[in-house]
């Protein structure tokens, strides 16, 4: 009998369909891979099994149990184990009391500070030296790494024992012999009858260590497929669908414009000397994995996180002190974390609008009659229609909230635009609607740096792509060369361990 | 995984002395009161110093638990003056015998932790803002103090007072009572609760995604601090043998100040229960010092004001190192 | 339906209610003559719970507990300043407001700059300026206000309308004209949504901040004077019992603690509103006691209908 059954698992939050019509099937002792494009509903739906997410449709049974879990505590309970994406450590406990957190070893509600410590430093003697200094059972999670917190993140789980373990994205910044190690665990985890879930974009990985990999797209699954019988190409064409033979951009910028923005050795923690030039007229994409520099390299421009390294704007150099002096020197930032970095959800659409263009302006006194006139035409092109100015943003949805965000910067009549995956959650329309005005935008000389996390995205728009790893330029992909394999082999291929 | 590595031998849970600073700045103001008054080195002063600080070292101790939790009680206060006008008003009519300061005592902290428990339903179950909320409730419950007294007065009997004032042998009961309150924060602080509680407070998701019962936890920790308010309470009644409404409203503010004062972040997850001991005791040395420095008496509060001021300011930024 | 949970329109029913239910109680309770003195003592909570609005309105737990003592740190400026003389009026108010003011940016600096959370900082700032209030007036009532500010503030004006409330009527368009036409108003309200987005759109986050505890300052300092004007002679602690209530107008009015909506017109509401709740009870004849317990179990009440937070599970 299957471990683990998923069927048609449906969830929205909010407008956003995140699930629909997802499966999944585990078997004891299975190592089952989980791969599909970023938003594609992987996390999400490991996270419905785990507890920690409601459904809103479907069917779940796990070891002979029918239902979803209410908590996690309940998911725990029957023995699911999850690595977080997200982490799920407490900063200011120490390694050992994050990996006995929940089941403290003790007697009459006393946690035995010994026994947990002891079986901290069992659980990271696996990793060895390869953990390195610093990462010991008593250390702060809060002073750790990145990939001493993922084996932290690890040793939690395995002190648990459990039936089912999910790791999400659980090597994405573990290094080669920290990886194999984990891979050894896996193994023995396996051999012992527990079902494993391992989500991962290094397709070297998926391949080297699972039995079965099913893929998701949209929220959807595809297909799963066994290891023995299939090839990457198969993956890759399941992941990227229908889309992969279209590519509809295929020539330069109409006429090559003057270099705008020049950027040379920039770094910080994220970036490692990071150098490209962007010209008049010309839309860069920014593509590779999730999270691999591409938002970091358009932050540290706006001045928005630290950064060493030079940025030349139309000659002149730019210091990047602030967004406030970036937006002076005809900067603009929209990143697709509107929620986060973006919109003000409780204040009226024309204040959401104004909010740049007065920071600009300097002007004291905000005239809403003289802004309306001067958005009146951007709204137009914009495609942006709502009930009224004065109305809060709320109200809006989130395709045309993100085009309230565009207005706001077209409104401040910028040179160079700097696009942080704008079109995440969005519906289809308003992505059209945002892509032509790129597109025309581009036209009319402006500047754009896009970063996109659906290739597909950045195929159809971008006259050039810089493709990131690791905080580094991994490819610069023009012309013949920008494919649709290529990306996806210089993002997932290149790129693993 | 059967072939464990052998345990290191420097595998022994880390002394990590979460107060360090706060005992520090607490040396500090001690050396400064011994040097201001000489006599304070003496049992006998020592012993009315800790007498005077008891019943703020406990209302800090539990509001250590909510702050830690991530959360605020703006309403300790009034649970003082709660229980102290319940208890002595229910101790006089129940006729004043052994049996009815039994039965006061007991009604105080039934009466704490109902209180408690009011705050950690209404913030933790209902979800509503703990600062606003506990502000409220604490609006209420000095209300009805007011009802049960309207002003200062009642007497409780002899036999209270003079236990309250004795003590087993040379030792006082109120230092009894306030090492038993240090090793009971001490114990409790070993316990798979407060380690849960320092985890909600430090990340509530992640707690929550671990399987911790994050509502029960910090419902808990709000009836400790009425717990501990209510034992507050009852020491104020043995000190001043009767019973004041407005006695205890001054305590939330200044039992907040010293568990930031010991080292605890406002926003939860880190520090401790013997910082906010210090912090409180720190908080009753200020108050010697200002007036053993025979400052002009009007100068006074403005000093103690600057330093307390400082003190926090110098704690938040020492904590975030 | 929708339009009944808007704050405004749920304080501005809660104000009829209690006229009507005072005028029941207490003939004569919804009169001319008791509105008028209603609206004299709204104004001094409603000028107070200005600042606190803004502050709170700035977000990332704003409150300021200082508000009490600068009142009163405002009124023994301006006593002293004006000394019974009538040509010294404005220079009272100036020097109130400068005063305050200052201490108000001491406030703004301590919570931005050393980054102490706002409670604890405008906390301590309230022991300091309490403090300063007893060396400089060594815990004796200090200063007198001009005879003609008293007079402009209880004497009828207009149509029987005393001044004061033309003042608090004037402060009102402006703060609320401040609010949504000034970019520093739209600045206030753009942090107190969303920081992070803030920032990213070129706003000043540090110096908005800064100054909205300045401004909160002010407004202390200026009910100072009024309140100076109002009674002719203050003790130092005759704030006290304005901190508290001036949060909860804030709140009744529809500003929640967690900042970045709302505005000034629902505190203006929630003002009127805590005075009538106050007078009725008095007009009822209920204890104090009861009087607070009502105050509280509203408060509840009005956090159980917009203070909800999010749950951990989605």
């Amino acid at each position: 009998m299957s471990l683990l059954v998923a069927e048609n698992i449906r969830k929205a939050f909010g407008s956003t369909l995140a699930l629909d019509g997802a499966s999944l099937t585990v078997e004891p002792g299975e190592v089952h891979g989980l791969i599909g494009s970023n938003g594609c509903g992987k996390s999400t739906l490991c996270k419905i099994a785990a507890g920690s997410v409601g459904a809103d449709e479907g069917h779940l049974r796990f070891d002979g149990r029918e239902g979803f879990f209410g908590t996690p505590a309940a998911a725990a309970a029957a023995g699911i184990a999850v690595f977080y994406q997200e982490l799920s450590l407490i900063p200011d406990l120490d390694v050992a009391e994050n990996i006995a957190l929940g089941h403290e070893p003790g007697r009459r509600g006393m946690v035995d500070g010994g026994a947990i410590h002891r079986e901290g430093a069992r659980l990271l003697a696996r990793f060895g030296s390869s953990g390195g200094k610093g990462l010991t059972p008593g250390a702060l999670v809060r002073d750790l790494s990145a990939d001493q917190r993922q084996i932290a993140e690890i040793c939690k789980i395995l002190a648990r024992a459990p039936k089912l373990v999910i790791f999400d994205e659980a090597t994405s910044s573990l290094d080669g012999d920290q990886v194999q190690i984990f891979f050894e665990i896996v193994r023995e985890l396996r051999e012992a009858g527990t079902g494993i879930i391992f989500i991962s974009h290094r397709m070297d990985e998926l391949f080297a260590i699972c039995d079965r990999i099913t893929v998701m797209r949209d929220g959807r699954t595809e297909a799963t497929l066994p290891v023995a019988t299939t090839d990457r190409e198969a993956v890759l064409t399941l992941m990227v669908g229908s889309a992969l033979a279209t590519r509809h951009r295929d020539e330069a910028p109409p006429r090559p414009g003057a270099p705008v923005l020049e950027v040379a050795g920039l770094s910080n923690a994220v970036l490692r000397d990071v150098s490209f030039t962007l010209h008049e007229g010309e839309i860069l994409g920014l593509g590779g994995l999730h999270g691999q520099g591409q938002s970091a390299v358009l932050r540290a421009i706006f001045g928005a996180d630290p950064s060493s390294g030079s940025v030349r704007l139309g000659g002149m150099p730019h210091a990047r002190r602030s967004p406030a002096a970036a937006i002076r020197a005809g900067l603009g930032y929209v990143s697709g974390d509107r929620g986060i970095n973006g919109v003000f959800l409780d204040r009226p659409i024309l204040e959401n609008m104004a909010i740049a263009h007065l920071s600009k302006s300097r002007a004291a006194v905000f005239r809403p009659r003289a802004f309306v006139e001067r958005v009146a035409g951007i709204v137009a092109r914009l495609n942006l229609r709502f009930a009224g100015y004065d109305f809060p943003l709320r109200t809006l949805s989130g395709g045309n909230q993100q085009k309230v965000v565009i207005a706001r910067w077209l409104a401040t009549g910028p040179r160079v635009l700097l696009l942080d995956d704008p079109t995440k959650g969005i519906d289809v329309e308003a992505k059209a609607d945002l892509y032509a005005i790129i597109d025309e935008l581009a036209a009319e000389g402006v500047a754009i740096l896009l970063h996109s996390s659906e290739d597909e995205e950045l195929l159809s728009t971008a006259h050039r792509v810089l493709v990131f790893g690791s905080g580094r330029i991994r490819a610069d992909l023009a012309g013949e060369a920008l494919t649709p394999t290529a990306l996806y082999r210089a993002a997932y291929e290149v790129s693993a361990a | 995984m059967t072939e464990a590595a052998a345990p290191a031998p420097e595998s022994r849970p880390p002394l990590r002395i979460r107060w360090a600073l706060a005992f520090v700045v607490f040396a500090v103001f001690f050396a400064v009161n011994a040097w201001l008054q000489p006599s304070l080195l003496t049992a006998r002063v020592l012993t009315s110093n800790l007498t005077s600080f008891l019943p703020l070292v406990l209302v800090a101790i539990g509001q250590t638990y909510v702050v830690l939790a991530g959360d605020i009680d703006l309403s300790a206060g009034a649970i003082i003056a709660l229980v102290n006008v319940s208890v002595v008003t229910l101790i006089e009519q129940a006729g004043g015998s052994g049996g009815a300061i039994a039965l006061g005592l007991a009604a105080g902290i039934a009466l704490g932790i109902l209180c408690g428990l009011l705050n950690g339903l209404l913030v933790a179950v209902l979800r509503l803002q703990a600062i606003v909320t506990t502000f409220a409730t604490s609006i209420v419950f000095g209300g009805i103090a007011l009802w049960i007294l309207p002003q200062a007065g009642g007497s409780v009997p002899q036999a209270y007072w003079r236990g309250y004032a004795g003590g087993l042998g040379p030792v006082k009961l109120t230092v009894i009572l306030f090492l038993v309150a240090l090793g009971t924060a001490i114990l409790f602080s070993r316990m798979r609760w407060y380690r849960h509680l320092l985890a909600i407070g430090g990340n509530r998701l992640g707690a929550f995604q671990s399987g911790l019962a994050v509502t029960r936890q910090r419902v808990i920790s709000y009836v400790l601090c009425g717990l501990f308010a209510a034992l507050a309470a009852l020491c104020l009644v043995g000190e001043t043998a009767s019973a004041d409404p407005l006695l205890g409203p001054s305590f939330t503010l200044t039992s907040i100040s010293a568990v930031v004062l010991g080292g605890t972040a406002l926003a939860g997850g880190r520090g401790g229960v013997i910082g906010s001991i210090l912090g409180a005791l720190t908080l009753g040395l200020i108050n010697n010092i200002v007036f053993f420095a025979k400052l002009p008496y009007v100068t006074q509060d403005l000093v103690k004001g600057l330093i307390i001021l400082a003190a926090l300011a110098g704690g938040i930024l020492g904590a975030r190192r | 339906m929708r339009l009944l949970r808007h704050p405004l329109v749920l304080a501005g029913l809660a104000i009829l209610a209690l006229l009507a239910i005072g005028e029941a109680v207490a003939p004569g309770f919804a009169g001319a003559g008791q509105l008028r003195s209603q609206f004299v003592i709204a104004a001094m909570l409603g000028v107070i719970a200005a600042g606190q609005n803004l502050v709170i309105l700035a977000g990332r737990e704003g409150i300021d507990l200082s508000v009490g003592a600068m009142l009163g740190l405002g009124a023994l400026v301006a006593g002293n300043v004006m000394d019974g003389d009538n040509a010294m009026i404005l220079a009272g108010l100036g020097a109130a407001v400068a005063v305050t003011g200052a201490f108000g940016l001491l406030n703004g600096l301590g919570i931005t700059i050393l980054r102490i959370p706002p409670l604890v900082m405008t906390l301590g700032m309230a022991g300091v300026i309490q403090g300063l209030l007893i060396i400089l007036t060594s815990g004796r009532p200090s200063g007198r206000a001009a005879p003609a500010l008293t007079r402009f503030i209880i004497d009828p004006l207009v149509a029987g309308i005393p001044g004061l409330v033309f003042v608090w009527a004037g402060l009102a368009v402006l703060l609320i004209w401040f609010l949504r036409r000034s970019r520093a108003g739209l600045n206030i309200y753009a942090i107190g949504t969303n920081q992070e987005a803030a920032r990213l759109s070129g706003v000043p986050v540090t110096a908005t901040r800064v100054l909205v505890f300045a401004l909160s300052g002010a407004f202390s300092g200026i009910t100072g004077f009024l309140i100076l004007g109002y009674t002719q002679s203050v003790f130092i602690g005759v704030g006290n019992a304005y901190v508290l209530p001036s949060i909860i107008a804030v709140v009744i009015g529809g500003t929640p603690l967690s900042g970045g909506t709302g505005g000034y017109t629902g505190t203006i509401a929630g003002a009127i509103l805590l005075t009538l709740l106050q007078s009725l009870l008095n007009a009822m004849a209920i204890e104090p006691f009861g009087r607070q317990i009502i105050f509280g179990l509203v408060l509840i009440g009005l956090m159980l209908i917009y203070g909800r937070q999010d749950r951990l599970r989605v």
